[in-house]
């Protein structure tokens, strides 16, 4: 499924998700792209891996939510609990679900599309729209990072645990460990992306002529009329959410003032 | 767009001296080069002696200037294009030529030492992967298609375009490696260590590769430190030692002399190595060092010495146990039994991705059994955490480059070992970097060894922990004739004292001499050799 779509308009429709449901600022709109995304993923099969990393960024996030809005909400006008100065209030709870929905929905919404898209296919999607080929590069050595620092990290944890290092089930220990990690991991990957480099320059990555992809990407008409689709239907929904934010009677004051001064 | 025969090329390089920045004594002195076309040539050194650097030199992924100080002079003489063809001449100084190293690879195409490090890492199959430098030079994409199908029938990298780089055997990367250097249609390849850590069927499709190269008139340049059978079809040779020319000429009159010897060079089977594709080659003629003196295996005996290291029934599979039994065909080990007693050595040997560093991983907990049970002196590690396993049993790991990750050798050496000796740690820690050679390196970074001072100084720090089990992946890789010398010293030491070891290697002349018994894993069994 996801291998016909060309990753601009996966790269576009997710954009677009995003855009609307910041735009709607509703508590529904996030549950229902979040629960989407959700169905999505099961259906590529990558539900699992979604999750997962949805998981470690969104709980972090959540905790201090619920800690900084449900507990000091200077609006809160209906405390349920206080201790002191912190103040348990309906407003101040309803802020963090609806902040911590839409947290969600947007990580979500970029882990489904990062799993699924193939990066060489992106990368070369946005070389033939002239974009850079070391924006493309840059875009897909990120996209890949998070595996590759995870396989390094690995790699050291083995080396270390192999010369004695005995990792806990505590968080303390493993605190300690990730401590220990850390400046191996960075040398490490610097190490390589120097070697990198020099194999990059031998194989012509610096050239500054034309390129040519190999990769071929899938488009079709449907395809581009959906993206333009996409952005219009986003930009209508900034629009919409400026119009509705302007204090009521503002815009129609504007227009008469506007209309008065010429 | 790529002819059947790559346009005549003759690399020229005289290399005065050339220094690293910050370094201040030259890794190069008075080295000359010449490749003309459809010869092989080959640039033989123990390690250290500058062969690495001379090859990056040539291929420009060292530039003078940028990486170092550079002295003398490079010339490419491309049939065609007389105008292209005079000498690049280096003094050191700012004014010096440049060289747009992508343009060069057109001309000259280096394969590192590690093949890994050629590839692009953000393209998702070999075919892409190929295509790289096609793709930057704006080869349109009909070219591009064509080219490719080229290289992968001339690297016999055919079935394996859509494979995902990272899943392929050493082998295999190896001549991805060189395919991507002859996308382009180079007239001159250089390839450091082509054959390093090959099976035998990695070794056979190489060198039938470089044959083939030479066929179509490539000047091929191979640096390495073995004379193997690759470097006895060679026309000329070149010894370095420390960064200098101790010799060079034909292949039979340096044999006769003593510098590839005294450079570390190990030299093996003058016959050419090109077994059938089920048989691993007979052990060569050359005479064999002497066996190590260890302590007698025990037979009979045996039944009252508890063994060091026992398997029994031990199955493994990447497909994890969360399957029910319908998982078996994709198991990778089944039923492993082994038995290794205190001061025996036991050599275990076997194609690619048949399961040996997997093996050895099972032995200190890295990875866990699926089914049965490994006993590391006389306990189950079954629920042991691999750092409390590590104080009976040493792994040296397939590459040096997993294992070190500290930022000097001594520290490298010293990382957990307080945990075993305390205060004496500083002590076995100096002990053991003197025993492979590396007493004066301590405060040296470990990537700045050359391979075969980072392989030793990986076994450094297994030896360091004293194990009563040392497991080691592949350990004569990338040693040099002095660092074989030392790794014999210190199994034999090992062994001397009743350590049990076990190591995995292809390196059959090696486990025959100094092994007390060699096995095959093959089919996820051990088999007796």
């Amino acid at each position: 499924m996801a291998a016909r779509l060309n990753p601009l308009t996966a790269l576009t429709a997710a954009a677009a998700v995003l855009v609307i449901t910041t735009a709607a600022s509703s508590w529904a709109v996030s549950l229902t792209v979040a629960v989407g995304a959700v169905l999505l993923a099961a259906a590529a099969g990558i539900v699992r891996r979604v999750l997962l990393a949805a998981a470690v960024i969104v709980v972090p996030f959540w905790l201090s939510l619920l800690v900084i809005h449900g507990l000091f909400f200077p609006e809160g006008r209906t405390a349920l609990a206080s201790w002191g100065p912190a103040r348990v209030t309906a407003e101040g709870l309803t802020f963090a679900l609806e902040m911590g929905l839409r947290t969600a929905a947007f990580v979500l919404v970029l882990m489904v599309f990062s799993f699924s898209v193939r990066i060489p296919e992106l990368v070369a999607a946005l070389t033939a729209r002239r974009v850079p080929p070391q924006v493309g590069y840059v875009l897909a050595s990120t996209l890949l990072l998070a595996p590759l620092v995870a396989a390094r990290l690995d790699k050291v944890r083995q080396a270390q645990e192999s010369r004695g290092l005995v990792v806990g089930r505590g968080i303390g220990s493993r605190l300690a460990a990730i401590r220990l990690q850390m400046v191996p991991l960075v040398l490490g990957l610097v190490h390589d992306a120097g070697i990198r480099a020099q194999s990059l320059d031998a194989r012509g990555f610096r050239s500054t002529g034309p390129r040519t992809s190999f990769t071929q990407v899938r488009d079709s008409a449907a395809q581009a009329t959906f993206r333009v689709f996409a952005i219009l239907l986003a930009l209508a929904a900034v629009g919409w959410r400026i119009a509705e934010s302007l204090p009521a009677g503002s815009l129609s004051a504007w227009f008469l003032s506007g209309a008065g001064g010429g | 767009m790529i002819a059947d025969r790559t346009a005549a090329t003759t690399l020229l390089a005289s290399i005065a001296s050339f220094s690293y920045h910050g370094d201040p004594s030259p890794a190069l002195r008075g080295v000359e080069v010449a490749a003309s076309p459809g010869t092989l040539t080959a640039v033989l050194g123990g390690s250290g002696s500058g062969k690495s650097t001379l090859g990056r030199l040539l291929g420009a992924w060292l530039l003078g200037g940028r990486d170092g100080t550079l002295a003398g002079s490079l010339q490419l003489e491309v049939a065609g294009h007389p105008a292209g063809s005079a000498p690049l001449r280096f003094t050191g100084a700012p004014d010096d030529p440049r060289i747009d190293p992508g343009a060069w690879a057109r001309h000259v195409g280096y394969v590192p030492q590690d093949a890994a490090a050629m590839l692009s890492a953000v393209r998702g199959t070999v075919e892409e992967e190929l295509a790289f430098s096609l793709e930057n030079r704006g080869v349109p994409r009909a070219g591009m298609v064509r080219t490719v199908a080229d290289i992968a029938r001339r690297t016999g990298l055919d079935g394996l375009l859509q494979r995902d780089p990272a899943t392929l055997s050493g082998g295999e990367l190896r001549r991805l490696a060189v395919g991507c250097a002859v996308v382009d249609g180079p007239g001159i390849l250089v390839l450091d260590e082509p054959l390093e850590s090959l099976d035998q069927a990695g070794v056979r499709t190489v060198v039938e590769l470089v044959h083939a190269e030479l066929a179509r008139g490539t000047a091929v340049v191979v640096l390495s430190q073995h004379a193997d059978a690759l470097i006895r079809a060679a026309e000329r040779w070149l010894v370095l030692k420390g960064g200098e020319e101790t010799a060079a000429g034909p292949p039979a009159r340096i044999l006769q002399g003593g510098a590839p010897a005294e450079s570390g060079v190990v030299i093996t089977s003058p016959e050419v190595v090109i077994p059938s594709a089920d048989r691993e080659p007979e052990p060569d003629p050359m005479p064999a060092p002497p066996p190590v003196v260890t302590l007698p295996v025990a037979g009979a005996a045996a039944v009252r010495t508890k063994a060091a290291l026992e398997l029994a029934g031990v199955a493994f599979g990447f497909g994890g146990r969360s399957g029910s039994s319908g998982k078996e065909g994709s198991l990778l080990l089944e039923d492993v039994d082994l038995q290794v007693m205190p001061g025996e050595i036991l050599a275990i040997t076997g194609p690619n991705g048949a399961g040996k560093s997997t093996l050895l991983r099972l032995l200190n907990g890295l990875h866990r059994p699926l089914r049965g049970d490994v006993r590391v002196a006389d306990e189950s590690i079954a629920g042991v955490p691999t750092g409390l396993v590590a104080r009976r049993l040493g792994l040296l790991f397939q590459h040096p480059h997993d294992q070190l990750f500290e930022r000097t050798v001594l520290r490298e050496v010293l990382f957990g070992l307080d945990r075993i000796f305390g205060t004496g740690a500083p002590e076995r820690a100096q002990a053991a970097l003197a025993a492979v050679g590396l007493g004066d390196s301590g405060n040296v970074h470990p990537h700045e060894l050359p391979a075969s001072g980072q392989r030793l100084l990986a076994l450094a720090t297994v030896l360091a922990r004293e194990p009563s089990v040392l497991a080691l992946d592949e350990p004569t890789v990338a040693l040099d004739a002095h660092g074989l010398e030392r790794l014999t010293d210190a199994v034999s030491a090992a062994a001397g004292r009743g350590a049990a070891v076990v190591m995995v290697t292809h390196d059959l002349r090696f486990a025959k001499t100094h092994a007390h018994r060699l096995l095959r894993l093959d089919g996820g069994r051990l088999r007796q050799f």
